[in-house]
């Protein structure tokens, strides 16, 4: 590992999602700000301890839903009762049941990129790089492995105290990451 | 497989609830009394009011059973605490057979199809006679009193033997009855709708009547489960047992009905609107004649917009008191809704309220809920014997 | 207040699928660690032999489909045997059924997500990649039988010299845009669930090449917490749209015949009957290729015989479900008093198309009955055979209904009779080789058990789970 590097933060290892939910809550409750916990799969709890706020997704969607729905009614009225109105099967112009399926889908669709991308946005992904990686296990967090990661930036971060810290709540493989 | 103990009061002492039947009683008596004026002023309207109210309450009681078979086929666990509740509110089903003595009292008023005269000179009617005739049509009632009646016995009395036994091999058998019951029910409930409903107007007909009769029935059986759960809580019982967990699944199944009534119902008006044949578009016609358009578009954005915005978020859910108030909205709607399949045969040219409507309406209601308490208070409030009951005093929801 | 304690249970006699426990999920004692190896190993591994020769026979398939297509261009749409009366052949039947092949991907990831059945973690990834392909396949037909391809895009409301927009009251319309939102946010689902599980071969992967494709499809994903929130909630709400989403598709496929006065269409069970026959097809689909998947790759302790059983289940009710509106479209038919209905239904059941009708029949209605018994639901000759039969009788509700009503109706002088061309079939036998080339690739490249989903329900991904006293 380069040393030269800005040190990003300590990472430890736990060996269950209940030792992980543990520390994570202890961390938090010694004073520690900028944690992260990652685990291969999404651990309940964590976020209270953690102190996550709850999502924004569903207000993005809510406003994809509006405008894929609203967008939907105005482009079928636009161009069947203003632009080019020709009558067809004795309908009226503006047939409102006949746009409903279009409206529903396109809300739908709407809805559907909102949540995804949005999602996508809030959590700063795509990302080409991250230095929990350079942690020599890192790569079990996909697998069976759980992170708990206290970031150098935290006004308690210290190198030593904090790995003390760590391994008291049980951790191992503590290890120092940069970049 | 542990034993576990409920700290919450499971059964009513017996007779604390007595007082409360009684009046319930006593209101249904003043309104059959009223009723009976009703029937003396304007005979016609008291059949057709008599009708909706019938309807009304014995789709809940049917949509009940539902439930319950549903419970058990799907080895359900979160609405154990709520079944017996349900298991209540379907038992009366075999006395509302009485609700049914005035529409047949009353068919020659309200059914087209039974004026001899008119099915003589009339192609379409004569040619459905075998099928719609008064003889055949009240042998089908019966018949579909007569399943409700097997059904609801056993499954109340077998739900009941098992706060004895604690056998679990009884649920493993309701599960197997009820998968051939769901077919008596899902016909029962479909005919019934042709045979009460669709037959006002004789020459119409509509494929997905059965299912729409059915989305409209579950969705106000889940309002009025809702309701009595809330209701026992507020009255001391089942505090701990029924949590808002449950109360927020009853608001979910609240919300998809309401959503599944929506997609058929404009499924049986966009079809038949876009199809535009005389045979069909008639009942819609009636329908967006006069005041009736109101009534119509006020089912659109009340059966449906109102509950679906209200119930959509999760905020909505975790308040019990909010959905409390939906169970009531969606209750009105229901009623609503069978007036607008009814009344329209009657009244062509517009909405026209009656005080017989009103009367009609809280007598079969308070018949209804003074025999579904009377008996809710006869055995525990929960399933004990029930091996599912643990898993659903554990419930927890992560979404 | 008292307390009141739960009397003990006591068993009378046997008990089989005894209520008080659940089965378990994930057998044969894997860990984590297990799981994430047991799907990996299917990937990682050397593939099998029988890979490289389905996959040559599916290539075959597909040039079968590539050339017919090209011909097709070529010459145009009278190389199929439609004609007046039936100007709607095989195409529109295939589409259909294809169509509701994918519907049961979308059941089994979003509806069964909201309604918390645990279980569909086993199914779910590889019924979403089923749906994908057969929307696929059935976008080709459409796609190809308006004869002029290259104008294909008049469908869309875009700009054009013409000035002209496409009529926003044409069912085809809104087929359109059913379809093809249904593929896209099927994709998007997919995907999504498919991010945390990229990573996982990301991080696993030995080769460069390997890393580096599936490290730019992981996103950069490192299951942080602060991003499962965001994730699973995304998830949810996709789950949530996408239960009405494929309610309307084929509510509007089947608005496609409904909305005309045509006898045999035009009634109004035909939306809730379609989704309920496409559910029931797309499961029967998923069981085949899981019945061979499962055996090939040993995932026997991920996809269970209660996934089976429980599938077999959903077959018998939508099998039903579909019976009912069998029945209701007879009874109505009669019910109506219209002529016309009424000899279109009795001239499907003993007109010249009785035969397909009663094939009809017996596939979709008597066939799933097998599983009333549970020996048979757990019995795989059983249900593999059943669920090919489904299949076959699905294809054939689709052409009964629109050979019967088209090949007869108001004008007796215009009667005919339907007869497909080498070509309907080997465009319809095509689209097969395109399915499994995709689908077989899917397995070769891609996880076909959700990893991270099937970590996240076992009962030691509990924070609070305490591990099993040995006894």
């Amino acid at each position: 590992m380069d040393k030269t590097e800005a040190l990003y933060g300590m990472v430890a290892e736990f060996d269950s999602p209940g030792a992980l939910l543990h520390a994570a809550e202890a961390t938090r409750n010694a004073g520690y700000e900028r944690v992260d916990a990652c685990s291969p799969f999404p651990i309940h709890g964590i976020d209270k301890a953690l102190k996550i706020p709850g999502s924004k997704v569903p207000w993005l969607v809510l406003g994809g839903a509006f405008t894929g729905g609203i967008g939907a009614l105005a482009l079928q009225w636009w161009t069947s009762a203003i632009d080019y109105p020709i009558k067809i099967a004795g309908k009226p112009y503006l047939s409102l049941p006949a746009f409903v399926p279009v409206i529903f889908e396109l809300t739908v669709l709407l809805s559907a990129f909102a949540a995804v991308f949005g999602m996508l946005a809030l959590n700063g992904l795509p990302r080409l790089y991250h230095p929990a990686f350079n942690h020599s296990r890192f790569h079990k967090v996909t697998d069976d492995g759980f992170f708990l990661i206290i970031e150098s930036e935290d006004p308690m971060f210290s190198r030593s105290t904090t790995r003390e810290f760590m391994a008291g709540l049980g951790g191992t493989h503590i290890e120092e990451v940069r970049g | 497989m542990s034993s576990m103990d409920i700290t919450d009061r499971i059964r009513v002492p017996a007779g604390a609830w007595g007082g409360k039947i009684s009046r319930l009683f006593m209101v249904a008596v003043v309104a059959l009394v009223l009723c009976a004026v009703g029937f003396v002023v304007d005979r016609e309207q008291f059949y057709f009011s008599w009708l909706t109210a019938m309807v009304f309450g014995v789709s809940i009681s049917v949509a009940s059973l539902f439930f319950v078979m549903l419970h058990h086929l799907t080895r359900a666990s979160w609405s154990t605490v709520i079944r017996r509740i349900a298991e209540a509110l379907m038992s009366p089903l075999p006395l509302l057979v009485l609700f049914f003595l005035p529409v047949i009292l009353g068919n020659h008023d309200l059914y087209h199809w039974t004026h001899h005269d008119a099915v003589e000179h009339d192609a379409i009617l004569k040619h459905k006679a075998p099928y719609l005739n008064v003889t055949f049509w009240v042998i089908r009632a019966a018949v579909y009193f007569l399943i409700w009646t097997l059904m609801t016995r056993y499954f109340y009395s077998n739900s009941v033997k098992q706060d004895q036994s604690a056998d679990p091999n009884t649920t493993v058998t309701m599960q197997r009855r009820s998968a051939p019951g769901m077919i008596l029910f899902a016909l029962t409930i479909t005919f019934m709708g042709f045979d009460w409903l669709m037959s006002l107007d004789p020459h119409w007909f509509s494929t997905i009547f059965g299912v729409y009769i059915f989305a409209g029935s579950a969705l106000a059986c889940f309002g009025t489960l809702t309701l009595a759960a809330l209701a026992l809580r507020r009255g001391g019982y089942l505090e701990t047992v029924i949590r808002d967990d449950h109360i927020r699944d009853l608001g979910r199944l609240m919300f998809a009905f309401s959503v599944f009534w929506a997609y058929i119902a404009f499924s049986q008006f966009f079809l038949i609107w876009y199809g535009n044949i005389p045979e069909e578009t008639l009942y819609y016609i009636h329908r967006f004649e006069g005041s009736w358009k109101y009534l119509t578009f006020g089912l659109a954005i009340g059966h449906f917009i109102v509950p679906f915005m209200i119930l959509m978020s999760q905020w909505s859910k975790r308040r019990p008191a909010l959905i409390g108030f939906m169970a009531v909205w969606v209750l009105v709607m229901h009623y609503l809704d069978l007036y607008w399949m009814v009344m329209p045969t009657h009244h062509k040219e517009g909405i026209h309220f009656s005080w017989i409507d009103l009367v009609c309406l809280v007598a079969v209601c308070t018949i209804l809920v003074a025999l579904f308490v009377r008996k809710l208070s006869q055995n525990p409030l929960v399933p004990v014997g029930d091996p599912r009951l643990p898993e659903s005093l554990r419930l927890h929801n992560d979404y | 207040m008292s307390s009141v304690s739960l009397p003990e249970s006591k068993v009378t006699g046997e008990i089989v699928e005894d209520p008080r426990t659940r089965t378990t999920l994930v057998r044969g004692g894997l860990d984590f660690a297990g799981v994430t190896e047991t799907i990996c190993r299917s990937i990682e591994g050397k593939t099998p032999i029988g890979w490289y020769i389905a996959f040559g026979i599916s290539l075959l398939m597909l040039g079968v489909m590539v050339a017919s297509i090209g011909y097709l261009f070529w010459v145009g749409t009278g190389i199929w045997g439609l004609n007046m009366p039936v100007a709607w052949g095989w195409a529109i039947v295939n589409f259909v059924w294809w169509v509701g092949i994918g519907h049961a991907g979308t059941l089994i990831s979003a509806i069964l997500f909201l309604f918390r059945q645990k279980w569909r973690t086993g199914i779910n990834r590889f019924a979403e990649a089923m749906t994908i392909f057969a929307v696929i396949c059935a976008l080709v037909f459409p796609t190809i039988h308006v004869g002029r391809v290259w104008l294909i895009w008049f469908a869309l409301p875009i700009p054009n010299w013409e000035l002209i927009w496409p009529n926003f009251r044409s069912p085809l319309l809104w087929d359109v845009f059913a379809v093809s939102t249904y593929f896209t946010v099927s994709l998007l689902f997919w995907y999504t669930g498919l991010i945390p599980d990229l990573a996982t071969l990301r991080d696993r992967a030995k080769g460069k090449i390997a890393k580096l494709g599936y490290g730019i499809f992981a996103l950069g994903w490192r299951g942080s917490n602060r991003h499962w929130i965001n994730y699973e909630k995304a998830y949810l709400i996709l789950a949530g749209i996408s239960t009405p989403l494929v309610l309307s598709v084929h509510s509007i496929v089947s608005f496609d015949f409904a909305v005309s006065v045509v006898p045999g269409w035009h009634t109004t069970i035909f939306p809730p009957y379609f989704v309920a026959g496409a559910v029931f097809s797309g499961f029967a689909m998923v069981l085949t290729l899981a019945i061979i998947a499962r055996k090939i790759y040993k995932m026997e302790n991920l996809i269970t015989i209660d996934h089976f059983d429980n599938m077999n289940k959903i077959m018998l009710v939508t099998g039903m479900m579909v019976g009912y509106a069998y029945a209701m479209e007879f009874f109505i038919a009669w019910y109506s008093a219209s002529p016309y209905e009424g000899f279109i239904f009795l001239a499907r059941a003993k007109g010249q198309y009785a035969w397909a009708y009663w094939i009809m029949i017996t596939c979709n209605v008597l066939v799933p009955q097998v599983f009333w018994f549970r020996s048979l639901r757990r019995n795989i000759p059983v249900m593999f055979v059943a669920s090919i039969l489904i299949n076959v009788g699905m294809w054939f509700e689709r052409f009964v209904i629109v050979a019967t009503s088209l090949s007869q109706d108001y004008l007796p002088a215009n009667w005919g009779y339907f007869r497909p061309t080498l070509f309907d079939v080997s465009t319809y036998i095509g689209t097969m080789g395109l399915f499994f080339t995709f689908f077989l690739l899917f397995l070769r490249f891609l996880p076909m058990v959700a990893i991270a989903e099937v970590k996240g329900v076992m009962p030691e991904a509990d924070p609070h789970h305490k591990p099993a006293e040995v006894k």
